[in-house]
């Protein structure tokens, strides 16, 4: 006897398969969640720092030696982990850690949320690399904690990162680009619907999705958005129209239009914009790659070691090389840094 | 008032033949964990997961679900001592997973309750909460078995392995738990 609605055998029923449809994708998506048993922690200060005593029944004497365990719930587990949980600290309000309100201070473990309401923020401690400060209406995972690896999701909301480590090691995922620290102060915003903006104030970031990439320099921003990835990065001191109709190239990069957007952001780039320049030449159409080459050698002369032939292909020393010219900082250290030796 | 059915232990005989060789698994597996093992912590959440969050999605907001979920793990860690037969894990945290929905419950009423459908993942349609909601009003043994069964994907057969419940009850429950949910829906097919 087959029977769909115990074990899917047989002719579907269609309203049991309309259900599966529907309610599947409410299915949970967590990974396989794994630990990190650390013997020698004896205290229970948070709710995830947890002490197991002596005497499980079924099991004997012998679980007397894991009379404290600290048991960190993470979406992955390394060894090497020095601890994989951060300090938490309110600012103001009540925020949560899971369902848990946040009083005075705490531990947010790998795998946990953070999420911060409307009367609420809250500083967390990046390991011993930094410090993040999240806004009022936020909401981040601790996603993985280890030796020169730090990554935080963030949802929705506003975050503050101040990072003093080498770069690469503190990474911010967000649902439409990916920013990753190369030393410095920043913040980054989500909105509801996954787009972003970053900001940056000290140093460097590079904010990278499905291997379109933006180096957002200090006193730059760059926006983001689930369609396009990041978006090309401008000096926040750019004149508003600039600004709009670098957007407006932006938003028409997935289909290469770009109407008059284009044609303004090259008329009207300051020296100061080439930086914006050289992100557009890998960003744009072939055909409109030419004038987007014009207008960045009008403004920072192209090495005399640098073909237009070779940039106009993209090649990548080529492009590395014209970058060195525009003063900011050498191309060299973040590749090295994205490509090890 | 709909009869909900009692746990049950009648298996039928080819099932009798793998039962000790799983009790005894599973009983091997929580020694581990207890022991510090986090391969058997992982395996066991990767087992049971799905049976807690259709527990908690019954009952709580679904954007707390994750959380919860693993409050319900870390809590059945610290509290592995309580619980005297292996063989009962299944049933034990399915109990922590639903006095943990109904402590949250009570801290909601203080604060203002969310919404299911807050923007943040992917996007589903108003329809899908509309359907929960009306699963949510139904016995709860009807209620976790059907959530096991049309959201998490499980069989029947699976959900009578992490239960503990006779495959025969969970069979009844999702046929009995249906017929009521089609008939709150509107829906007129036949079971």
């Amino acid at each position: 006897m087959t029977d769909y609605l115990f074990d899917g055998s047989g002719t579907p029923d269609p309203d049991v398969a309309r259900l599966e449809q529907m309610l599947g994708r409410l299915r949970t998506t967590a990974p396989v969640q794994k630990v990190r048993l650390q013997p020698g922690a004896t205290e229970i200060h948070d709710a995830h720092t947890i002490s197991v005593y002596a005497g499980v029944r079924f099991l004997g004497p012998a679980m007397a030696a894991a009379a404290a365990i600290a048991l960190m719930v993470g979406l992955t587990w390394r060894t090497t982990t020095p601890a994989a949980s951060w300090d938490v600290a309110v600012i103001v309000g009540t925020p949560r850690i899971g369902s848990s309100p946040l009083i005075g201070g705490g531990r947010i473990a790998v795998g946990q949320t953070l999420t911060t309401d409307e009367g609420s923020r809250a500083r967390m401690d990046v390991s011993d690399i930094g410090q993040v400060t999240i806004d009022e209406g936020t909401r981040l995972r601790l996603v993985e904690t280890r030796e020169g690896h730090h990554r935080l999701a963030l949802e929705r909301g506003t975050l503050h990162a101040s990072i003093t480590a080498p770069p690469g090691q503190f990474v911010v995922s967000t649902p439409s680009a990916t920013a990753t620290d190369l030393g410095c102060i920043y913040s980054l915003h989500v909105n509801d619907d996954g787009s972003g903006l970053l900001n940056v104030e000290v140093g460097w970031v590079a904010f990278e999705e499905r291997g379109r990439e933006s180096f957002v320099p200090a006193g730059a921003s760059s926006r983001t958005d689930r369609v396009n990835g990041p978006g090309t990065p401008r000096f926040d001191d750019a004149d508003e129209p600039f600004r709009r109709e670098l957007e407006l190239v932006d938003e028409g990069a997935g289909m290469k239009v770009y109407g008059d957007g284009l044609r303004y952001v090259l008329a009207h780039a300051r020296t100061r914009d080439a930086m914006t320049l050289w992100h557009l030449i890998a960003r744009v159409a072939p055909a409109d790659r030419a004038s987007v080459v014009d207008a960045l050698a009008a403004r920072v002369p192209m090495p005399v070691t640098v073909t237009r032939e070779a940039v106009l292909r993209l090649d990548r020393a080529a492009l590395d090389q014209w970058w060195d010219a525009l003063g900011l900082d050498e191309a060299t250290w973040w590749r090295k840094w994205k490509r090890p030796v | 008032m709909e009869h909900v059915l009692e746990i049950g232990r009648v298996l039928p005989a080819g099932d009798l033949l793998t039962i000790p060789a799983r009790t005894a698994e599973l009983t091997a597996t929580i020694r581990a964990m207890a022991a510090g093992d986090q391969d058997a912590f992982a395996r066991l959440y990767a087992d049971y997961a799905r049976m807690i969050h259709a527990i908690l999605l019954g009952r709580v907001p679904r954007r707390d679900v994750d959380d919860l979920v693993q409050d319900v793990f870390l809590t059945a860690y610290t509290r592995i001592r309580e619980l005297r037969d292996p063989a009962a894990f299944g049933g034990w945290i399915a109990t922590i997973a639903r006095n943990r929905a109904t402590d949250y419950l009570r801290q909601a009423r203080e604060h203002v309750e969310l919404p299911d459908d807050l923007p943040g993942g992917e996007p589903i349609d108003a329809g899908t909460f509309v359907v929960l909601d009306i699963v949510r009003t139904l016995p709860e043994a009807y209620r976790d078995t059907l959530l096991m069964r049309l959201v998490e994907g499980m069989s029947g057969a699976e959900i009578a392995e992490r239960s503990g419940l006779s495959p025969g009850s969970v069979r009844v429950n999702l046929h009995r738990g249906m017929k009521l949910l089609r008939e709150k829906l509107g829906w007129h097919g036949h079971d």
